[in-house]
């Protein structure tokens, strides 16, 4: 079995989790411009634009002689629900035979998911099973941990001292094989940032913005054209609306993950779930405001219904909430340019707007 | 004299320069058409600067803004690189500090932006779609044989309203000549077409956002009567031209430079009337680096690489960057 899966984050931790199964592993290549010409090629025309580029990873993957993709299901309405069994039968069709392993939330099918885990568990114990699944969500968790500090003291480090810190932390977490390994990785990351000298400003000159949207485009970078990056090079902390550890948790313990209370807050706005993360890209603006973020920025995959029922939603809600909102799609046309134009322009904007509103504050 | 400063607005379809001074009073305006060679057309724009003023200037402050900013900014070594959202606001609020919303139609992109107490609280840009933007104009005008100047005027004299679908310039080409097979008049077409583009620009920007005045209209298009008398008709208000209507993005930039040279206390950058006598060569490359092959451009000045950019991973601008950074450092 030569497993691969989707390019999505921080894929070393999906890397870990095969290797510590003793899986031989296809690395998909990080999504570049000719992955998405391939995607979009053998994809149908009306399919998001995640489904496209997901499409190319595979056939890349493939390519470079993965027999096996390991991917997550997701329940509809929205598209999302019938990937894996569209993708596989768009491979069946090019006559590549692939076998698809594909997780559903296990309260779903109880059965079916067992029989997957069994897969993956291949030849190992369950000791050993309940062990590995440990490190990884440790992992996940430790590296979003670290990824969070960078966010926001990237802002302050326009030399890329913390960008190569965090690029070492990755490959000092690829090299992990227990917690205890892991938690001594996160300390000293977490001091090597701690020894930059970088201060934080004072609150009143710190502007935090939050990244919402579907979470394929707000995770992986190589697709939203590294707008955390982009927005920390301006001076600015970031923080979005998904992380690895925090989908673990809504995946497999739905009821105590974050999600529930997000998608609360957003209950005024969008009552019933429309698939996708609509409910809590909503739930998310009002959480930001709540945390005193200064501005939201919205990411939409072309095509995805979720979103745009979200997007339609946003100029109501900055609004009531009195927070600027800033929309971009995302396709395969993108041009980066224009995204840099209006995310510079978008945070001129909030500056104005927060000084605008201190000086109120300051004049009665 | 006192102090000058230099705003250069880079868009896709036209290159303007403006100079002002202290009290932002406008010395020197220039709006040209952007053949596809800026940095001759920057070069030739601030011969023309020199000589208008005499040779009896020191420039103490430079912006850049429009689509092609970042080169002509590491040319000119501006002080100030920024956005043309940013630049026109900046201009029009200072013009008219009640403005409510401002539409700029240029020659391939339109832009609205709603503002309130001076500033700007929302914007929409359209790049994409050519049938809200100045090109729609001039490829009709073309097709009527008319020269794009008279379009506006000639759209007064309407006597009738005729609805053509401006949905997408192809339609729009396909309903004007059955429109005219009808019978209509070519007044009354080119109203019908000024009143398709401002229904774009409406569906495509405003959506369903609450505009207020006062109603600011400027770039290029705006010298078009007949979109303006569209636009007050859709809006249902007056509707404000200001004087400088199409180098406003190069006020509010020269303004922004004017602002960042007194905040920082420096010196500006610029690097003298001289450029107008360095040669500088644009060139690109695939990067082989990954998979995306990025095109990459490089910028020389007298065969010394000044720039690069294009390159998504900032594998090539960084060693730029970083250099620049050094020199700064070391005080060079
Ligand atoms: S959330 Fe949107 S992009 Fe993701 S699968 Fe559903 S429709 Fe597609
Ligand atoms: S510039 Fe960077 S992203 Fe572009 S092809 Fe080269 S290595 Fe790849």
């Amino acid at each position: 079995m030569k497993i691969t899966f989707p390019h999505m984050g921080t894929t070393l931790i999906f890397a870990k989790l095969f290797e510590l199964f003793d899986h031989e592993i296809i690395m998909p290549p990080r999504p570049s411009k000719k992955t998405i010409d391939l995607g979009v090629k053998h994809s149908p025309e009306f399919a998001c634009f995640p489904f496209k580029v997901i499409m190319g990873s595979y056939l890349e993957a493939i390519e470079a002689g993965a027999d096996t993709i390991v991917t997550s299901g997701g329940h509809g309405p929205c598209r999302a629900g019938y990937y894996g069994e569209l993708h596989k039968k768009i491979l069946d069709d090019f006559g590549h035979q692939v076998n698809f392993i594909i997780f559903n939330a296990p309260q779903d099918n109880w059965s079916k998911f067992m029989e997957n885990l069994k897969k993956i568990k291949a030849k190992k114990s369950w000791f050993n099973f309940w062990r590995n699944l440990k490190i990884i969500y440790k992992l996940a968790k430790a590296i979003d941990n670290v990824e969070k500090i960078v966010e926001q003291k990237r802002a302050y480090s326009p030399n890329g001292e913390v960008d190569l810190i965090w690029k070492k932390a990755k490959e000092e977490f690829n090299k992990i094989n227990t917690i205890d390994e892991i938690e001594f990785v996160e300390t000293k990351v977490k001091a090597d940032l701690d020894s930059l000298s970088i201060h934080l400003p004072a609150d009143k000159d710190r502007i935090k913005i939050g990244i919402i949207g579907e979470i394929y485009v707000v995770m992986e970078e190589s697709i939203n054209n590294y707008i955390e990056e982009k927005l920390n090079s301006f001076g600015v902390e970031v923080e979005r609306s998904h992380y690895l550890s925090d989908w673990i948790d809504d995946t497999f313990l739905p009821f105590f993950g974050e999600s529930t209370k997000i998608k609360a807050k957003g209950q005024q706005y969008i009552k019933i779930g429309i698939g996708g993360h609509a409910q809590e890209s909503v739930g998310r603006i009002v959480d930001y405001k709540d945390r005193g973020f200064h501005g939201v920025i919205h990411l939409k995959p072309f095509g995805c219904l979720p979103e745009l029922v979200s997007q339609s939603m946003l100029d109501k809600i900055a609004k009531d909430l009195n927070i600027p909102i800033l929309s971009i799609s995302i396709d395969e046309q993108i041009a980066e340019a224009n995204i840099l134009t209006r995310v510079e322009a978008f945070l001129d904007m909030v500056r104005q707007q927060k000084s605008l509103e201190e000086r109120k504050i300051k004049h009665g | 004299m006192g102090n000058i400063y230099l705003g250069v607005d880079i868009g896709s379809v036209s290159i303007n320069i403006v100079a002002i001074d202290e009290e932002n009073r406008i010395l020197f305006k220039l709006y040209t058409r952007n053949s596809g060679q800026p940095v001759e057309l920057v070069k030739d724009g601030i011969q023309q600067l020199r000589i208008k003023l005499n040779n009896k200037i020191k420039i103490d402050g430079v912006g850049v803004t429009g689509s092609g900013r970042q080169l002509v900014g590491y040319i000119l070594g501006a002080d100030i690189v920024k956005n043309e959202i940013t630049a026109h606001a900046m201009a029009t609020t200072y013009f008219y500090p009640e403005t409510g919303t401002i539409f700029e139609i240029g020659g391939q992109d339109s832009k609205l932006i709603i503002v309130k107490d001076g500033i700007a609280t929302d914007f929409a840009m359209n790049t994409v779609c050519a049938a809200g933007t100045g090109s729609f104009l001039d490829h009709q005008a073309e097709r009527l044989g008319i020269p794009i100047e008279e379009f506006g005027d000639l759209a007064l004299q309407a006597k009738r309203d005729v609805r053509i679908a401006g949905r997408c310039t192809v339609f729009a080409e396909s309903d004007m000549i059955s429109k005219q097979q009808y019978g209509f008049t070519k007044s009354e077409i080119i109203k019908g077409l000024c009143r398709a583009l401002v229904r774009n620009y409406m569906n495509n920007l405003v959506r369903n956002r609450n505009l207020q005045g006062k109603y600011i209209f400027q770039g290029g298009v705006a010298a078009n009567l007949g979109i303006k008398a569209a636009f007050a008709e859709e809006v249902g208000e007056k509707i404000i031209i200001p004087e400088h209507y199409n180098v406003m993005g190069a006020i509010g930039i020269a303004q922004l430079a004017k602002a960042e040279i007194k905040k920082t206390g420096k010196n500006t950058s610029f690097k003298g009337f001289n450029i107008t006598k360095d040669s500088f060569e644009t060139t690109s490359f695939n990067c082989e680096g990954c998979a995306n092959s990025c095109e990459v451009i490089k910028v020389q000045a007298n065969g010394q690489t000044i720039a690069m950019t294009g390159d998504r991973c900032g594998k090539w601008s960084d060693q730029i960057n970083h250099k620049k950074r050094e020199q700064q450092e070391t005080g060079s």
